[in-house]
């Protein structure tokens, strides 16, 4: 009984940790590159939600193939990705980039508002609940526990490619490399002939298509309501302060973590569950103040 | 092929260059002299369109760059070896220096063959090459730079303050490599800044004197040519 109690948790917290994981990443990556704490991010993964219930109902009633209900999650994410990440980029952050740390956390705040209205004002504060990804691809026994294919398995694989992806991208290619050296150094990287303007907006994009994949893969698994973003907001901030902002191995390492903690709760101090993620964040800044996986860096001007 | 045409620029109301006016010629290598915040490395910056000119006109090969975005400027010919080096430390040496010519596209053949020619011209950066940059030494981070402003400096190279806080066998083996470079590229103008002005005799065809903002030039007696 316990036993499987603890195996339930632990299936719990990895499904669950896959999608924070895609969240958080896309925050790290776009604090490491343009070095703004970007509030707005948990809209992406509400509207990445709400966009892809929203393509599930048009896909259910126009009695095509239910299956494309898996690419219209991808196409979700991206669209949301695309269109209100380069939006929010080159009309807003762009104008912040040289400005006052307060000042940039309060204009993605009030990003992050206006768009939340703006979901309410589109769809409306009744919760939408679109399953068909989850119910397509079944159960499958783990250990004498019964779990669907889709959280167990689809989730953490796409955190999996998501996190190998990244790390190939960074490394391996010229684009992810002038990622790279833009966030190591701008000035050194405009001197050697990167356009820094361009780059933000690529890892913006990149950020955002993260956070809204989070939020699309999430759909099938949750009831859709507002507010839904800050929550998400709020954890993957605790996962990537953890991790040590910028760090992306890490942040894999930290969701999991944060994701076991926080079902751990769930099941034993159920009065905990919202705390667990925000404790352990705690202790480890307490330990490392820079994070579990960062390095102490002094700070450029 | 580049020239300053009475340049000012000024930094949070201080001014720094005072109409600085120069030329520099293809192929010949110019000491430019003055004492720590005399204005040199804003000289260099101002080049690369680090910052910009709050009057003035700065040409290139007969074009005026005054306005052009920083990050086109690199694709003109021009390499920069910035005083503090400014290598990413994310990336192994040998990436340091390919990383300019694959930024600016260059074709893969044409991008091994530049790093074909620097390498038997800077050959310690060969052995360097694999090892992480954050992890070369501060003298061989000038000559990993000296590399990589070769990467894309085909017309003209800046080099700020190559010699500051090199031991004095490498402040030697950076000096030949310089001689090198001008033995096997002649054409390519040498921009090299420099607070004592003995060091850089050996290689300057000319010297000019910065002093808070003002530039002039000494009429060296006898060009003094490697």
């Amino acid at each position: 009984m316990t036993s499987d109690l603890l195996l339930i948790a632990a299936l719990d917290g990895i499904a669950y940790a896959a999608l924070v994981f895609l969240v958080a990443v896309g925050l790290t990556l776009i604090f490491g590159v343009l070095r703004v704490l970007n509030i707005a991010h948990g809209s992406f993964y509400a509207l990445g939600a709400y966009v892809a219930a929203s393509l599930g109902i048009g896909i259910a009633a126009s009695k095509i193939s239910p299956w494309l209900s898996y690419p219209a999650l991808a196409v979700a994410a991206a669209i949301v990705g695309i269109v209100v990440g380069s939006a929010i980029e080159r009309l807003l952050l762009q104008r912040i980039y040289d400005k006052e740390e307060v000042l940039q956390l309060l204009v993605t705040f009030a990003a992050f508002m206006i768009l939340d209205n703006a979901q309410r004002l589109i769809w409306g504060v009744q919760p939408y609940f679109v399953a068909t990804p989850l119910q397509l691809l079944g159960n499958v026994q783990i250990g004498g526990i019964t779990y669907t294919v889709y959280q167990i398995i689809v989730l953490p694989a796409v955190a999996l490619l998501v996190l190998a992806g990244m790390r190939l991208f960074l490394r391996r290619t010229v684009s992810g490399r002038v990622i790279l050296a833009v966030a190591e150094d701008r000035e050194a990287a405009r001197a050697i002939g990167i356009n820094v303007p361009r780059v933000y907006l690529w890892t913006f994009v990149i950020g955002s298509i993260l956070a809204s994949l989070g939020g699309s893969l999430a759909s099938p698994t949750t009831s859709i309501l507002p507010g839904m973003g800050t929550d998400m907001l709020v954890l993957s901030f605790a996962v990537a302060a953890s991790a040590g902002l910028g760090r992306i191995e890490g942040a894999a390492i930290t969701a999991l973590l944060i994701g076991l903690g926080r079902s751990a709760a769930v099941y034993w101090a159920p009065e905990l569950d919202v705390l667990v993620p925000y404790l352990i964040m705690t202790l480890v800044l307490l330990v490392k103040p820079q994070g579990l996986f960062g390095t102490l860096q002094a700070r450029r001007i | 092929m580049l020239t300053f045409d009475n340049i000012v620029v000024a930094i949070q109301g201080a001014t720094i260059l005072r109409r600085v006016t120069f030329r520099i010629d293809a192929g010949q290598t110019v000491a430019l002299i003055g004492r720590n915040g005399a204005g040199k490395t804003t000289v260099l910056r101002t080049v690369m369109g680090l910052i910009g000119p709050a009057g003035g006109r700065l040409g290139f090969e007969g074009r005026d760059i005054t306005a052009m975005r920083a990050d086109q400027r690199p694709g003109l010919g021009i390499g920069y070896a910035p005083e503090d080096r400014r290598l990413f430390s994310a990336f192994t040496v040998e990436e340091n220096i390919r990383l300019p010519a694959e930024v600016a596209r260059r074709p893969k053949a044409e991008i091994a063959d530049t790093l074909d020619r620097i390498y038997s011209m800077i050959p310690e950066l060969k052995e360097m090459a694999r090892r992480p940059a954050g992890q070369v030494s501060g003298g061989q981070g000038k000559i990993v730079a000296l590399g990589r402003a070769l990467m894309l400096g085909t017309k003209i190279i800046l080099l700020d303050e190559p010699f500051q806080g090199l031991a004095p066998i490498l402040a030697a083996r950076y000096g030949e490599t310089l001689k090198a470079l001008k033995a096997t590229r002649p054409d390519i103008s040498v921009l090299i800044t420099e607070s004592n002005p003995s060091l850089l005799k050996p290689f300057a065809d000319r010297t000019l004197i910065i002093e808070r903002g003002d530039l002039s030039e000494i009429m060296n007696d006898e060009p003094l040519v490697a």
